[in-house]
């Protein structure tokens, strides 16, 4: 990625410039839709020049959740602050990747493009919080593959946190890992195993909100291709293993030299749209499986400085601003999504001035139902139809998604939820098959 | 005399109140001049300086104060020289005005007082008239815990116009220092930000003035409510300072009471606001929680039931967690304060690495909700822990 941003034709020229340095031969024009699933077109790099100008269209009626029942000619606006050679080269050429907002035809901004909704709130939502610099903390599990390339669910080894392996297979990934993102400039500040057997976490620098949600696109793309390369399976599914911890996805905010009061507006907003963007940031019928009171995963809208299971988390600090960590998304999410409904939770946290109570100390679990009503503490979703439901109820979140976003992907997870509600599953087989 | 009355006429048509009418007294007296209304509630300070002046002198007045038209002596601990003076409306007496002279005593200068106690007298009847007054008097009389029963202080309120809240939080703001050129003001900006800062989602906060100062309630539902006015009210110097008002404020916020004890929470509002001024250097609000073992020695201590009860309430967050953790957090406290807070030492003693007793110091803290670093705090953790120890 390019290491200095320059807008418009300095930038154009500075990549243009890099391509030809690098014998580029191909770039894929990455976007996503609205489910955060990332999709190319990929062009000869000749073409680069023309794409960067805004000239590469696509069938917007092809991707799920952008156009119905029309076919329509949608344009990709490469963003060049987002450049960057790929780390591998399949076939012995040298391959980019530039991540695009999608465009009407008549160059306005498409508003179900998730990355543009991002950059949208971003810009509404005042100079504080369009200042915010984030970072995350992204967990995955490495799994075995049979022979034929099937993947299991079999850790590759025993380990857990920090665990120090040399030898582990899964310890030469997450480096081949962290290389391959170092070489795209994506800053890694630390890497480690995790609590589960054969979990891993990567923890990317503070940034931007935007690029920080760009990262996590890259890093979902690097970890499956280079455990694809060593034979693993890569998962961020958000509860892969019953017995074993979930992937989550801790995004931390950085509000910069603050009043206290600011902050705590903040994780007020947070706690009281929490229940809303609940499916937002977490929208898999599986990642209800992981907010379940085990392995620190939060279940309620609680914030404190230590508690580990705690929604919220303000961790002490010997240097600079205390940071807000929100503990309750995984890496299923569209990252561009769960960004922009997160800092216009912030945003209007800070806007109505709203505060979140006392911190709380200890373990969030054993909170008494008497405790909770006492203090306005709510239970998150218990499952993707209930976060859908919160997410009705919330017009902040739904006025950061827009229209056409908040209605494409409602019925996008109504559909997935209706098709997982339909399914006889397996413990279903042996809770009743013989007693009924 | 005619100049001085002029100039309590100035400050009452520039909506002053009692706290500038005091403010005017001392200076002219060379005196420290406290007001306090007919429930002895703290109405106005002035001219203090270094001198000390008793929180109240309801304690120190003579057994006999039927006739007190010309003052009234003051016994120990207060300066021989101490008068009190009534201030009346016609038969009824609205409170007291009484006077600490620095220098000299007050022989020539009863005309003075009495005017002053005149003006204050007609601020006090004043602030009772009209609808506003109407719903004042409920306030003053749930206030002044005059109703025993909650059905029959919610008709009353409902009858006035009032929509109660099961609960509410006190919190009481003074202006410290204020000129009485400025101080009418500066009382409205101060009024302004607090009412912005403390502006409840439960409901209408409700403003009483007096004396000066302020009184909020802020209704307060649920505990959540509580905690954030209490919140709120720490937050008002900053929001002074940041509206760019030239006055430093200090305050107290009460513990949340239900409506029917909401003066509970007033009285420690109050207190709070003298201990913030006087322990803490003024510039701040302080809840009443945060106290520690202050309010126990500002009230010149208390029975053996309200030590423990105090010490209890210090120490029980820690002995929960060592119940439940199997942890030695209070051994540990107890035995950090005999070793003189000698970290190496204390680790000797209790035959654990001294990065082990950081660690639960650490846990002490935050458990308890304090700050080991404070002189303030650690009065409260010592007293706790020695009452503890005495208790056997």
């Amino acid at each position: 990625m390019l290491s200095a941003v320059k807008d418009g034709a300095a930038a154009r020229r500075e990549i243009l410039k890099t391509a030809k340095e690098r014998g580029v031969r191909y770039v894929r024009l990455a976007f996503v839709d609205i489910l955060g699933i990332e999709k190319n077109i990929v062009i000869p790099g000749h073409e680069l020049e023309r794409a960067l100008g805004g000239h590469v269209t696509f069938d917007g009626g092809s991707i799920d959740g952008f156009v119905r029942g029309e076919e329509i000619d949608m344009v990709l606006r490469p963003d060049p602050a987002t450049f960057a050679i790929l780390p591998w080269t399949p076939d012995g050429s040298t391959e980019a990747r530039v991540l695009c907002d999608i465009e009407m035809p008549d160059g306005t901004a498409f508003e179900g493009c998730p990355r543009s909704t991002l950059k949208r709130v971003l810009e509404d939502a005042g100079d504080v919080v369009s200042r915010v610099r984030t970072a995350l903390e992204v967990e995955f599990y490495l799994f075995n593959r049979l022979a034929d390339g099937v993947p299991t669910t079999q850790a590759l080894d025993n380990g857990s946190y920090f665990d120090f392996s040399p030898s582990d297979r899964g310890d030469e990934t997450r480096t081949a890992i962290v290389n391959a993102l170092e070489a795209m400039a994506i800053s890694v500040s630390s890497a480690h195993h995790e609590h589960g057997a054969g979990q891993h976490e990567i923890d990317l620098s503070a940034t931007g909100a935007l690029a920080t949600a760009d990262h996590l696109i890259t890093v979902r793309g690097v970890v499956k291709h280079i455990a694809d390369q060593h034979n693993i399976h890569a998962t961020f599914m958000p509860k892969p293993v019953e017995s074993q911890a979930g992937n989550g996805l801790h995004v931390y905010f950085s509000l910069g030299d603050v009043d206290e009061a600011v902050r705590l507006h903040a994780i007020a907003g947070l706690l009281e749209h929490a229940p809303g963007f609940t499916a937002i940031c977490n929208p898999t019928v599986n990642s209800y499986k992981r907010l379940v009171a085990a392995w620190d995963a939060p279940i309620y809208t609680v914030w404190s400085h230590r508690s580990a299971n705690a929604l919220v988390r303000v961790p002490p600090t010997n240097e600079g601003p205390p940071l807000i960590e929100v503990r309750s998304p995984d890496a299923a999410c569209n990252p561009y999504l769960a960004m922009a409904v997160l800092v216009e939770s912030i945003a209007e946290g800070i806007r109505s001035r709203a505060l979140p109570g006392d911190p709380f100390t200890g373990s969030t679990y054993e909170l008494s139902e008497k405790f909770r009503n006492e203090r306005g503490i709510v239970t998150l979703p218990k499952s993707l139809r209930a976060a859908l439901t919160e997410l009705d109820r919330d017009i902040i979140v739904r006025g950061a998604l827009g229209d056409h976003i908040y209605h494409a992907f409602r019925d996008a997870k109504i559909a997935e939820y209706e098709r997982y509600r339909r399914v006889v599953h397996p413990w279903e087989h042996e809770a009743y098959l013989r007693t009924y | 005399m005619l100049a001085f009355a002029e100039a309590l006429a100035r400050i009452a048509a520039g909506g002053g109140g009692p706290q500038a009418l005091a403010g005017h007294l001392a200076s002219v007296l060379d005196a420290a001049v406290l007001i306090e209304d007919a429930e002895w509630r703290h109405l106005a300070l002035a001219g203090t300086g270094d001198r000390s002046v008793p929180p109240s002198v309801r304690e120190l007045l003579p057994r006999d104060i039927s006739d007190a038209s010309d003052g009234v002596g003051l016994s120990a601990p207060a300066d021989a020289r101490a008068r009190a003076f009534p201030i009346r409306a016609g038969e009824a007496r609205l409170g007291w005005l009484s006077i600490f002279p620095a220098t000299g005593n007050l022989d020539g200068k009863h005309g003075l007082i009495r005017l002053t106690a005149a003006s204050v007298a007609v601020e006090l009847s004043r602030d009772n008239g009209g609808s506003k007054g109407r719903r004042r008097s409920f306030w003053d009389r749930l206030l002044a815990r005059a109703y025993d029963d909650p059905i029959e202080a919610r008709e009353d309120a409902t009858a006035r116009g009032i929509v109660l809240a099961p609960g509410y939080v006190a919190v009481a703001i003074e202006g410290e220092g204020l000129d009485e050129a400025t101080a009418s003001q500066k009382n409205a900006e101060i009024r302004r930000v607090c009412l912005d800062t403390l502006g409840s989602r439960t409901g209408d906060v409700v403003v009483i003035e007096r004396g000066g100062g302020f009184l909020f309630l802020v209704p307060a539902p649920h505990e959540v409510d509580a905690q954030n006015a209490r919140t709120a009210a720490t937050l008002i110097p900053r929001g002074i300072t940041r509206a760019g008002i030239d006055v430093k404020i200090v305050g107290g916020v009460g513990q949340h009471a239900e409506m029917l004890r909401v003066a509970q929470s007033v009285d420690e509002a109050r207190e709070a606001l003298t201990i913030a001024r006087r322990m803490f250097g003024g510039a701040r609000v302080m809840p009443h929680d945060d106290l520690g073992v202050y309010p126990l020695l500002y009230r010149g201590g208390g029975n053996r039931a309200e030590w423990e009860a105090f010490a209890n309430r210090v120490l029980e967050p820690l002995r929960g967690y060592d119940e439940k953790h199997q942890t030695e957090l209070v051994r540990t406290l107890r035995l950090f304060f005999d070793v003189g807070q000698n970290i190496k030492v204390a680790a000797a003693s209790l035959n654990v690495h001294r990065h082990t007793v950081f660690y639960r110091l650490r846990q002490i803290a935050e458990i308890g909700g304090l700050d080991l670093d404070s002189p303030h705090d650690q009065l409260t953790l010592r007293a706790a822990i020695a009452i503890d120890a005495l208790g056997g």
